[in-house]
């Protein structure tokens, strides 16, 4: 008959790692965009004038027309909080010393949001619609990194 | 429509794709060099069970043993070990120690290793038929001139030290040319 393992700790297990290295390049519209960031401190966009959109961070083709684009549009530094989360563990499962905010910004002249962190929302609940505004590193600190932008800071409601 | 084939904004209809995307492959200095290139590395790991018949086998190197399961029907010792015989279909009988000889059923030369790093010496793979077994597995051959091996070559296991082994197929260090024979 088969033989049965009643010690957990006689299974053999056999561990192993497969190495899954990669490198990222933006393309040719994100290089502009990060090296705009980083040398100008300014937010690029792309607008495509078929549709009337501005997508940012800048990209090199309109997803709805196949248009080519252009970095040519400056947007935020201010924009719309349009959804936020708020995390306790960061992505390998480790608890966070402080809870960390992620959020969706739809930066001032454009149509698209990206995904960057919400810095001190303090006490006050955010709120979807939220006015935020991109914090820069200093100058001599930026490397051409999404983390350029330290993150949004939460603006009071405007009266 | 323009002249070109394309629609125009001013048509209404959306522009066809550009016939020449202005995207390129990156030389390998630029795809080094590229503002905002990001690097990662994803955590692969993973942890596969032996299962009883290959467990009780990677036991068996830690002792300096090679064992297999023998099939009273089809009369088989089977090397490495299986708690079911394929051929009779039926549950393997016992637990059977074989000889650490062989003899080299099949071989390469390797001058590059798995990640196609360059080897200053070649590697030497081969599958070892193990004497008084039905089977054999895969392994390294050492102690010998690669223009020297031959299928149907007789080798013998060279173990690691006792101090150095942990219940796995590497507790065998390689195969040699098997002496005097």
């Amino acid at each position: 008959m088969l033989e049965r393992i009643s010690r957990p700790s006689a299974v053999r297990r056999w561990p192993g790692s497969i190495p899954v290295g990669h490198r990222y390049t933006p393309g040719r519209a994100g290089e502009v965009f990060f090296t705009a960031l980083r040398d100008g401190g300014v937010l690029l966009g792309s607008r495509c004038s078929h549709c009337d959109l501005v997508y940012a961070p800048a990209r090199a083709f309109c997803e709805r027309c196949f248009s080519e684009l252009v970095p040519d549009t400056e947007v935020g530094p201010g924009g719309e909080l349009t959804s936020f989360t708020i995390a306790f563990v960061d992505v390998d499962g480790r608890p966070f010393d402080l809870p960390v905010t992620y959020g969706l910004v739809r930066l001032d002249g454009a149509d698209t949001v990206l995904v960057h962190s919400v810095l001190d929302p303090g006490d006050e609940p955010l709120e979807i619609g939220q006015r935020v505004e991109a914090v820069l590193r200093p100058e001599g600190d930026r490397t051409g990194s999404i983390l350029d932008i330290e993150g949004f800071r939460p603006q009071p409601a405007r009266t | 429509m323009g002249v070109d084939g394309h629609a125009r904004a001013s048509d209404g209809a959306a522009p066809n794709p550009p016939p020449d995307p202005a995207g390129r492959g990156l030389s390998e200095a630029e795809f080094r060099s590229a503002v905002g290139a990001v690097e990662h590395a994803v955590d692969a790991r993973y942890e596969w069970d032996a299962g009883v018949a290959i467990g009780g086998f990677l036991e068996g190197l830690r002792e300096g043993r090679i064992l297999g399961r023998s099939c009273s029907s089809c009369e088989r010792v089977l090397v490495p070990p299986r708690m079911f015989c394929e051929r009779c279909f039926r549950a393997t009988d016992a637990w059977v120690e074989v000889e650490a000889t062989g003899t080299v059923q099949t071989y390469s030369v390797c001058h590059v290793a798995w990640d196609m790093r360059p080897l200053d010496a070649p590697e030497l793979p081969a599958v070892i038929a193990i004497d008084g077994s039905d089977g054999g597995f895969l392994h390294v051959l050492g102690e010998v001139d690669p223009a020297d091996v031959a299928v149907g070559m007789a080798v013998e296991a060279v173990w690691k030290p006792v101090g150095e082994r942990e219940g796995s197929i590497l507790d065998i260090a390689h195969f040699r040319p098997r002496r005097g024979a």
